[in-house]
């Protein structure tokens, strides 16, 4: 099926199985290697992206159901040096180990903030409490979370994402 | 003469500084090349058939239908692959364990739900499951065994019929007369203390892609593996390659916990079918496989007997363990971690007689092996609930206890009841910095006062010492103690490190960056650290054991000290004085009032050779192997080892409080003191803590796998194994002792002490909050349910739900 999908504010046209995993045609199709694919049935994070700036489990939908809409993933946001302030606080609180987690992290905090500029811990735990990390133990990436919301850092960047890499 | 720039001064040195992950920019802009990333052309994807029976004579498999199916490449049995390949054995030095060889696809049997029979390789992994439900197979049912005492019965199934029983591994040995002291104690205390099976569960699944070069018979093969150049070996022994026609590259890994310590038969797979095929090959574990078909951990029992005087002091333990090692088809499997246990069990405590037995029993169920840990959170649960449990019995406090048993602070050397040789700090001093650091009389105020108002407050103590950098060459076969790094001062003054370790979120390139930067006198962006690839250094033995900053930190140490020093002659000659005349500090070489920036010397090195000392040869490389040398892998006749080059330390206590309604555990409070000896990077040391403790609060309450009779995994999901998530764990508070070792740099282990230490004191602070109510906890899954239990079993007056009538409703 065609299916026009508008990633990282580009215009993505595919042709893909109705079958196929929005998650895998992001990573093998669209090159967005961010989209990690760990459990395949929404119970990690891993695969989150910005579905019209709402987090969702990209492994949870198919790829024409984005047909349309607009996806915004990690490659969408700073690159490095110019990181997103989520990410910038991500790294100033060493809440980064393997990396495998970390992208779902950075959109679901971005999200969060977008409809809570300034959570308190509980709510930050509410809210993320789908994203699983096996390597960090959390308290660095809840710290993060405050830390850029405190600075403002969660408001509207990702629709106006610093630098923006070519998906493609 | 030019260079290119002059490095920016820097006054500190990097040691001991809380720097940025040097990753983490790469990770949060999504560029982490993990395998699932390695894309090249024209590669074709594979999938696994897994038996879905536990055990089961394979009578014929039928793959004509698959093979014939859109977009399939080709489909292979384990005989068909048997026939092309040599099989994997465990190659482990011991002459008690039992014989076995297995190929990269099950051949003949399967043994547990899971065990790869067949495999399809088509255009991409949509086709290639289409394809496996293509496949028949004929099974003879047998049946299955699932509980290591059942297997190690007379009439159990056995998955090895020519073993005539399924005991994998039994030893046997003790220390000083167990028998004796337990003759001659005032009390000896007899309890039973299991540990349930986890899985160390990576975030990221293992995978590999693999290339064949037909023209050249050179294999590429990409795997998510801890141990890159031991798979090279590994595979080598497999396909028959040579290890120089072999490159196995490890990119980015997704976690690693011990998991992907392994060598994986689909990693053999993938380059055995790479080899068959004119196409590079990938595979990728699901979660699924990943459940039923990794690696399983620290299913043991532990029979204890202790022999106690009259004060508390332990004059005597006799442990017998039985692991459950479910099929022992890993390269080293469940029986070496439950080894590890086996030497320490005794922990921090100076015990004179000590004795063993072990066994090793086959279960159908997924292979045991490596989890963070290692043996050793089993060991811990074990003798610090006995602490507890003679306190109890003695009506003594745990903490004294522990006192009058704690190993004294000298002499060091200590050589412990197994052999162990702990080098260097005070077991002593660090339990009492943890008992002023909590306030330990004012917490057993709070708790009794909690007590008194029917609230189930506990405290849980627990010492520890771990095997830090250890060599296990009788206990993991052949990959033990040494490990090389590769540094090269580039032409411009830029430095290239490779090691042999490989990160899994450890932050390698950052640490051990670190230590070549505080040698070289250079900014931290001027040292590049490249790890996992077989082709940029001779030898590694990978990252586990805690073992990177030690030995792989040894390593760079030295070989930054090498490459230094030659360029300190460089140096010298070039400013015209004599070597002693010349000092490094921040990037430049100074004699008096000369200088000479270390990229001028790096450029002389290679491009103006002339300028070179007579005799000095042209670069500036040093390749390295560190080994300090000062283990002793393989049991004497008393079973004693050493296996660690050096032993970190740690003393902990968990603040917690049980509902007994729900059986839900808060903990309110857990705090440690710890030793790695000289710390690299404090930041990372820390999060290194914290994360271990989230996988000890995971396995306490959270976690289990779980098997029906008949040997079907119940827990095959993220939704019905639960692990920790936001909201599920407290911050640890931390005190760092810094008593540094005799290794190089003084650094000692770091990656495991808070998965060792946690499952004790979280244990027995469950226990501690239960005691009032009559329930004995000598258990380690303390999920609510299992919480519940307890209380429901001991009939406990102040169970609240005691004499409730509960409707279940819906229930027939």
């Amino acid at each position: 099926m065609r299916t026009s999908i508008s990633v990282n504010a580009r215009t993505a046209e595919v042709d893909v199985e109705p079958r196929r995993l929005l998650a895998d045609v992001l990573h093998d199709e669209l090159g967005l290697t961010s989209v990690h694919s760990a459990c395949e049935q929404g119970a990690c994070g891993s695969c989150t992206v910005l579905l019209d700036q709402e987090a969702v489990r990209s492994c949870l939908l198919f790829a024409v159901q984005a047909d349309g809409h607009r996806v915004t993933t990690v490659e969408g946001l700073g690159s490095p040096p110019r990181l997103h302030p989520v990410q910038e606080a991500l790294a100033a609180h060493h809440a980064v180990q393997c990396g495998y987690c970390t992208p779902g992290m950075v959109l679901s905090a971005i999200d969060l903030l977008r409809r809570n500029p300034m959570p308190t811990p509980a709510q930050i735990d509410e809210a993320m409490a789908g994203n699983i990390c096996r390597c960090s133990g959390y308290v660095s990436i809840r710290d993060a979370v405050l830390d850029a919301a405190r600075s403002g850092g969660g408001q509207g960047r990702p629709a106006q994402a610093a630098r923006r890499s070519d998906p493609r | 003469m030019t260079t290119t720039a002059r490095p920016e001064t820097r006054t500190a040195p990097l040691c001991g500084q809380p720097v940025r992950r040097v990753e983490a920019p790469r990770f949060l802009a999504g560029k982490g090349q993990y395998i699932a990333d390695i894309h090249l052309p024209s590669t074709k994807h594979a999938a696994i058939l897994r038996s879905p029976v536990a055990h089961a004579v394979i009578r014929s498999i039928d793959t004509s239908a698959a093979s014939a199916a859109p977009g399939v490449i080709a489909a292979y049995t384990g005989a068909d692959l048997a026939r092309i390949s040599r099989p994997f054995s465990h190659l482990l030095p011991i002459p008690t364990i039992k014989p076995l060889e297995w190929y990269v696809l099950a051949t003949g049997k399967v043994r547990y739900i899971g065990e790869p029979l067949a495999v399809v390789v088509a255009d991409n992994r949509y086709l290639a499951e289409d394809a496996l439900e293509l496949i028949s197979v004929d099974y003879e049912e047998l049946a299955a065994v699932t509980d290591a005492e059942q297997a190690l019965a007379e009439s159990a199934p056995l998955l090895y019929g020519e073993w005539g029983n399924n005991e994998f591994l039994r030893l046997e040995y003790s220390t000083g007369d167990p028998d004796a002291a337990m003759a001659a104690a005032d009390t000896v205390l007899s309890a039973r203390i299991g540990q349930h099976r986890v899985i160390g569960l990576p975030l990221e699944g293992h995978g590999a892609v693999g290339r064949f070069d037909h023209a050249s018979g050179r294999l590429t093969l990409y795997a998510s593996s801890q141990q890159p150049h031991n798979l090279r070996t590994v595979i080598s022994d497999i396909t028959g390659l040579s290890e120089a026609a072999i490159q196995v590259t490890a990119p980015d890994m997704g976690g690693g916990f011990g998991n992907k310590q392994h060598f994986m038969r689909e990693e053999a797979l993938v380059a055995v079918l790479a080899m068959q095929l004119p196409y590079p090959v990938s595979w990728l574990q699901d979660r699924v496989e990943s459940f039923t078909a990794s690696v399983h951990s620290r299913q043991q029992v532990h029979d204890v007997s202790v022999a106690v005087r009259r004060d508390g002091k332990v004059l005597g333990l006799k442990v017998e363990i039985t692991a459950d090692v479910g099929n022992p088809v890993l390269y080293f499997t469940g029986a070496s971690p439950a080894m590890v246990t086996t030497s320490l069990v005794t922990g921090t405590y100076d015990i004179p007689s000590y004795g063993f037995v072990l066994h090793c029993a086959a279960t159908n169920k997924c292979p045991m092996g490596a989890y963070r840990g290692f043996g050793q959170p089993q060991a811990y649960v074990t003798i610090e609930r006995v602490m507890d449990r003679v306190a109890a019995e003695l009506g003594l406090d745990p903490a004294d206890v522990r006192r009058i048993n704690m190993i004294p602070d000298e002499p060091r050397p200590f050589t412990s009841v197994t052999g162990a040789q702990y080098d260097v700090g005070s077991f002593r001093d660090q339990f009492e910095e943890l008992l002023a650091f909590i306030d330990y009389p004012r917490l057993l105020a709070e708790r009794d006062d909690a007590r008194r108002h029917g609230r189930c407050l506990g405290i849980g103590l627990a010492s520890i010492v771990e095997t830090t950098a250890p060599n296990l060459h009788s206990v993991a076969g052949r990959f033990g103690g040494f490990e090389m790094s590769q540094l090269t001062v580039q032409p411009d003054g830029h430095v290239t490190v490779d090691v042999g370790t490989k990160s899994q979120g450890q932050g390698h390139e950052t640490v051990l960056a670190q230590v070549a930067a505080d040698v070289l006198t250079l900014p931290l962006e001027w040292i590049q650290v490249r790890d996992g690839d077989t082709s940029g250094l001779p030898y590694g033995m990978g990252t586990w054991g805690s073992r990177s900053a030690v030995m792989g930190g040894g390593a760079v140490l030295r070989a930054a000290e090498q490459v230094r020093d030659k360029m300190v002659r460089v140096a010298a000659s070039m400013l015209e004085t004599s070597e002693d005349a010349v000092a490094l500090e921040r990037g430049m070489f100074r004699a008096g009032e000369h200088e000479l920036p270390l990229p001028a010397v790096a450029s002389a090195a290679y491009l103006h050779t002339f300028l070179l000392p007579p005799g000095e040869s042209p670069g500036l490389v040093a390749t390295e192997a560190y080994d300090p040398g000062n283990t002793s892998p393989f049991p004497d006749e008393n079973g004693h080892m050493n296996v660690g080059a050096t032993y970190a330390t740690a003393a902990g206590a968990a603040v917690v409080e049980v509902d007994p309604l729900t059986g839900n555990t808060l903990i309110r409070d857990f705090a440690v003191v710890h030793d790695c000896g000289r710390i690299i990077n404090p930041a990372i040391v820390d999060g290194q803590i914290q994360g271990a403790f989230a996988q000890a609060v995971g396995t306490v309450f959270l976690e289990e796998i779980v098997y029906d009779p008949s040997g079907q995994l119940l827990t095959a999901s993220l939704m019905d194994y639960l692990v920790p998530a936001f909201g599920s764990v407290p911050h640890v508070r931390i005190r760092h002792r810094e008593t540094p070792s005799a290794m190089a740099g003084g650094f000692r282990g770091a990656g495991e002490t808070g998965i060792i230490l946690a499952p004790a004191a979280l244990v027995n602070a469950v226990a501690d909050a239960l005691a009032p109510m009559g329930v004995t906890v000598m258990q380690t899954n303390l999920g609510a349910r299992h919480i519940r239990e307890l209380i429901r079993q001991a009939g406990a007056p102040r169970d609240p739900l005691a004499g409730a009538r509960i409707t279940v409703i819906g229930a027939p």
